[in-house]
């Protein structure tokens, strides 16, 4: 623990705040943390994970940048308490590329695509397109749009995306993975 | 020299960025956690007008965690007021300071910093903050604000109507009343655009880092102007007591030996843009308050006399709009802080907050007069344009450049005898006004919409009534009426043709009779514009004179002992691919792989200066050619070493992938590392400044929309959307029509999603986005982008800017659209704002309430 964290929590109890320890695998390792109760579980995995690639936009529900998966489903992860957490398995954007930097097919189609611009939404964008072809390998772009409605952009008007969801689909029904 | 020995430029090359993006490897500002960094929330007032009776942060100042509590007052010991920039004649520019001590003009007026170790700890604390406000009446539209009755929000201004000015061009030998009393008719219409958002998807953001052993300050932050940020921060937070200020002018005589000397080279390459600087605009600003010429001193001196200016180091940014070249107040209160603590800083801005405050634009009331003959012909323009600036001006630019953009580009790419524009500013307790993409884009807006109108009065087709006006070829060269001058870039008239070949009108026609039968409306919009990206030279000194100074690029390319080639750029890429394109120029001029370039931005340690950074589509024509030129300098330089190297003449040196050699002997070439070791060179360097030298610097587009309206649910749809662009020479061209369709988006969302609404005593209504609707994946049609790419006659470095388009012509065409489709119900559209109930209101469906 940093001691930024540890005066944190000192602070946080002195409140009457309550602390819990937390346990659950981010990206495949096993990962524990002392937490205040009230700590979103995006809060954890940006800041006591530090595995800032999730983005925070709204932190209301609404934008879909900080949607990671939990037990392989597409969460907003500021809507979710870290505590809430516990025992599950999550993964990040930083979780998709292979051991040796291989690419995701999803992220390989989005650069090919030329899927973003400032891609301060790409992680929501990303990790709901991976839910969404785990569950539909082969959607037509009006599912696409459909699915991918819960995710704002506000760079790009979304063609780019779709474009990148469409090659994402090629590429996986072509057996790269 | 053949220069492009790669050609990569011209090509859609994948994005060098998104190697670290895509991945989760970007450094956002918030992403940067300097050790023991405090965090910082702002108390801001609930109320839109009041007094602050009283301020008491005892409580809060004992509660866990905080280590700090600013209040205004504490701020206004420390801090300078935001000055007035670019000054105008008849134009007042209130000074206020980061946070507000004794009043508050608007739902979310920062009235006190919290800092403690968490930003829960923080929020805690805020709660604990007491502060007690008397009420006051409210200014909460454009009528309010011009109404003698209310309140006035600054005490020095003339009521609250801040700049009310008129601007004539009649250059034939009538006046403008006699150029319209001469016409066969006169079309007037009143128009509004209702309050729209910037709305990056990352919020603002500032990290303050202090060094704990030298108090140095590096300032990690959002903003498209790195430079702007760092000379800004360190004037207005660099309050001393005059003794204090003259010991240290002359403890630092070095420095300011070196500040002078820079400051007397920058008046002397500037002597001409600055002596053309108006005067007046200065004049009126003393007029209403004198305080600035104290406040600028101190100011000075305060800079001269302090020992050390942070710096700033911008890295990935998640958008901005304009929203992020202001210098926000947050931004101030944060360096003024870390300096008195001397511990490090971070503050986040939530959606809320950047609702409110984070910038919003567009709320423009515009009265618009055609005066035009029977057969179509145009003949005179006036325009009455009032604009909100809400409570707070934007620093630097917000209201009044907007203004003054838009007195020169109203008469769009038409014909005119005379134009005439009054424009006022108000001020209202709301958000502030600031720049968003196109800050003029409401006079694309207002003249497509009101040249529909006119033509339908004349029974005449929009497209006809545009051909038989719009400036061709055949006429060029020539100026607008408002000065800047026109060559062939300016092809508005062409892409207005090519778009209407493009457009199948018999099956429009079809479609529109078969939709009937669902009780579907369709209807077809144009709307064609030119747009300065960044204009012609000469074309600032017509907007506001002294300004063109302003427009400076720097760029400096380097080859270093190791061969690489590193490259550095005044500019602050926020999701415009800089990396990309300017690479691909790079790899271009010195013949090597964009993979072997690389790109310096955001850092002031390192970059050139530029006071503008990002914004006013500079990036392609004068960033890219400052890009260009300072490495075509570099290659000068491979070139002339390698021929005294390989005993051969200049012309017949080549470079291809990093290889130096005379031309058909690869294989007895050198790499740019041998060559330095072998000259015994410390490498490579050139710096050049661009400014943009005849090349046009028109961007031009027609956009041409058909809407589907359903009149079960008043929902609008776009069975088809596209664009007509020219940018001249296109660098990227999957880059150029992601800006395009970007721009096209908030333009479709401005129309029929998003609205900051206030009610009647000026509080927000829309502070989530529950209630300001970005449009989805679901609302954003596929949108075809056609390009041509005219070159200019004259220029030597084509490129020109291509971010701000997309969305200065969409609400034009998607009204336009709208107004055809509900032409059987004789619907007049009005507002640029159309949600559902309206248009079903418009054909009558439902009555307003
Ligand atoms: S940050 Fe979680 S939905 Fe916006
Ligand atoms: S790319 Fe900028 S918000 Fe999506």
């Amino acid at each position: 623990m940093t001691d930024t964290q540890s005066s944190r929590l000192a602070a946080e109890t002195a409140t009457g705040g309550s602390i819990v320890d937390v346990s659950f695998t981010v990206n495949g390792s096993a990962t524990s943390v002392t937490v205040e109760a009230r700590r979103t579980l995006s809060d954890v995995i940006r800041e006591d994970c530090e595995l800032t690639g999730t983005h925070l936009g709204c932190e209301h529900g609404v934008c879909g940048a900080c949607t990671v998966l939990v037990d392989g489903q597409p969460s907003r992860s500021c809507l979710m308490l870290a505590a809430q957490a516990e025992g599950r398995d999550i993964t990040t954007i930083e979780g998709l590329a292979g051991p040796d930097g291989e690419l995701h097919p999803v992220q390989q189609a989005m650069m090919d695509a030329h899927g973003f611009q400032c891609a301060f939404c790409s992680p929501g964008f990303l990790m709901s397109t991976v839910a969404l072809l785990d569950e539909n390998p082969d959607p037509t772009s009006e599912e696409i749009r459909e699915e991918l409605s819960g995710n704002l952009c506000r760079c790009t008007g979304y063609q780019s995306i779709v474009d990148g969801v469409e090659r994402a689909v090629k590429i996986m029904k072509g057996g790269s993975k | 020299m053949s220069a492009n020995t790669s050609g990569l430029v011209g090509q859609s090359v994948k994005r060098v960025e998104d190697d670290r993006l895509l991945v989760g490897n970007g450094r956002y500002v918030a992403d940067v956690n300097p050790p023991g960094v405090l965090h910082a929330v702002f108390l801001r007032s609930p109320l839109a007008h009041a007094t602050i009776t009283s301020i008491d942060a005892t409580a809060a100042r004992r509660a866990p965690g905080v280590v700090a509590i600013f209040t205004g007052s504490d701020m206004e010991a420390i801090t300078h007021p935001f000055p007035p920039f670019a000054m105008q004649p008849d134009l007042y520019t209130p000074l206020y300071y980061c946070l507000s001590s004794t009043t508050v003009r608007m739902v979310g007026d920062p009235v006190a910093l919290v800092l403690a170790e968490s930003r829960h700890l923080a929020e805690d604390a805020l709660e604990l903050i007491e502060v007690d406000y008397e009420p006051l009446d409210t200014v909460a539209s454009i009528a309010e604000g011009l109404s003698p009755t209310k309140p006035q929000l600054w005490e020095k201004a003339n009521g609250n109507v801040l700049y009310d000015h008129v601007h004539t061009f009649a250059p034939g030998n009538e006046s403008v009343d006699a150029v319209f009393a001469g016409a066969d008719r006169v079309i007037t219409e009143r128009l509004s655009c209702p309050r729209q958002s910037n709305q990056p998807m990352e919020t603002r953001g500032s990290v303050v880092e202090v060094d704990p052993d030298t108090g140095h300050m590096t300032i990690h932050n959002a903003t498209q102007s790195s430079h702007m940020l760092r000379w800004i921060g360190a004037a207005l937070t660099g309050k001393q007591s005059t003794r204090e200020a003259a010991k240290g002018i002359i403890a630092n005589k070095e420095r300011r030996k070196a500040f002078l000397a820079g400051a007397k080279s920058f008046l002397k390459e500037n002597a001409e843009g600055l002596k053309a600087q108006d005067n007046d605009g200065m004049k009126s600003q003393l007029k209403a308050d004198k305080s600035f010429l104290k406040h600028a001193n101190l100011i000075g001196v305060g800079l001269l006399g302090k020992d050390d200016y942070p710096d700033v180091v911008a890295q990935d940014i998640g958008g901005g709009f304009g929203a992020k070249g202001s210098i926000a107040r947050e931004d101030v209160a944060l360096i003024a802080a870390a300096g008195e603590l001397g511990r490090s800083v971070k503050w986040i801005e939530d959606r809320v907050e950047n609702l409110m405050d984070g910038g919003q634009a567009r709320e423009e009331d515009l009265t618009l007069s055609i005066a035009v003959d029977d057969d179509g012909t145009f003949r005179g323009l006036k325009v009455d344009l009032v604009i909100d600036q809400g409570a707070y001006p934007g620093f630097p630019v917000g209201a009044p450049l907007a203004s003054a953009i838009m007195k020169v580009m109203f008469p769009g790419s038409y014909n005119w005898d005379a134009f005439e524009m009054r424009s006022r500013i108000v001020a209202t307790n709301k958000g502030k006004y600031v720049a968003y993409r196109g800050p003029w884009a409401n006079e694309t807006w207002a003249r497509e919409r009101m040249v529909d109108i006119v033509a339908r009065a004349l029974k005449m087709s929009p497209a006809e009534i545009r051909l038989k006006n719009l400036i061709g070829d055949d006429q060029m060269p020539t100026a607008m009426i408002t000065g800047p001058k026109i060559d062939e870039t300016m092809s508005t008239k062409k892409t207005l043709e090519r778009a209407l070949e493009l457009l199948d009108i018999d099956q429009f026609e079809r479609d529109r009779d078969t939709a009937l039968a669902e009780n579907h409306y369709l209807g077809l919009g144009i709307a064609s514009y030119h747009e300065a990206a960044p204009g012609p030279p000469g074309y600032w000194e017509c907007v506001n004179p002294g300004t063109e100074t302003l427009l400076n690029e720097e760029a400096q390319a380097t080859v270093e002992t190791d061969g690489s080639v590193v490259v550095y750029t005044s500019q602050m890429p926020h999701g415009q691919s800089h990396e990309t394109t300017y690479g691909q120029i790079v790899a271009d001029e010195l013949g090597v792989a964009i993979e072997d370039v690389k790109l310096v931005f955001g850092d002031t340690r390192r970059t050139p200066f530029s006071i503008l950074g990002t914004g006013g589509s500079r990036g392609g024509p004068i960033g890219g050619g400052a890009m260009k030129y300072a490495s075509r300098a570099v290659r000068e330089q491979l070139v002339d070493a390698a021929s005294k190297l390989l005993e051969a003449d200049v012309a017949d040196i080549e470079i291809v992938n990093g290889n130096v050699h005379v031309a058909g002997v690869p294989a007895r070439g050198v790499t740019f590392a041998e060559l330095i070791a072998q000259t015994a060179g410390d490498g490579f360097e050139a710096t050049r400044s661009y400014r943009g030298k005849g090349d046009g610097g028109w961007s031009v587009a027609t956009h041409a929309c058909i809407v589907d309206v359903d009149l079960d649910t008043g929902k609008v749809t776009f069975p088809r959307y596209l664009v007509v662009e020219d940018c001249g020479p296109i660098i990227n061209p999957a880059i150029v029509d992601g800006q395009v369709r970007g721009g096209v988006a908030q333009g479709i969302g401005a129309v029929l999603y998003e609205r900051a609404t206030y009610d009647d005593d000026a509080n927000l209504q829309s502070a989530t986005y529950m209630d300001y609707l970005i449009p989805t994946s679901m609302e954003i049609p596929e949108i075809e982008v056609h390009h041509m790419e005219t070159l200019s006659p004259g220029g030597e470095n084509d490129f020109r800017g291509v971010g701000e388009g997309g969305m200065i012509g969409a609400p034009a065409a998607i009204t336009n659209a709208i107004e055809d489709a509900l032409s059987p119900f004789g619907a007049r559209i009005t507002s640029q704002y159309l949600p559902p109930t309206k248009i079903l209101e418009l054909a009558g469906v439902i009555s307003p309430d």
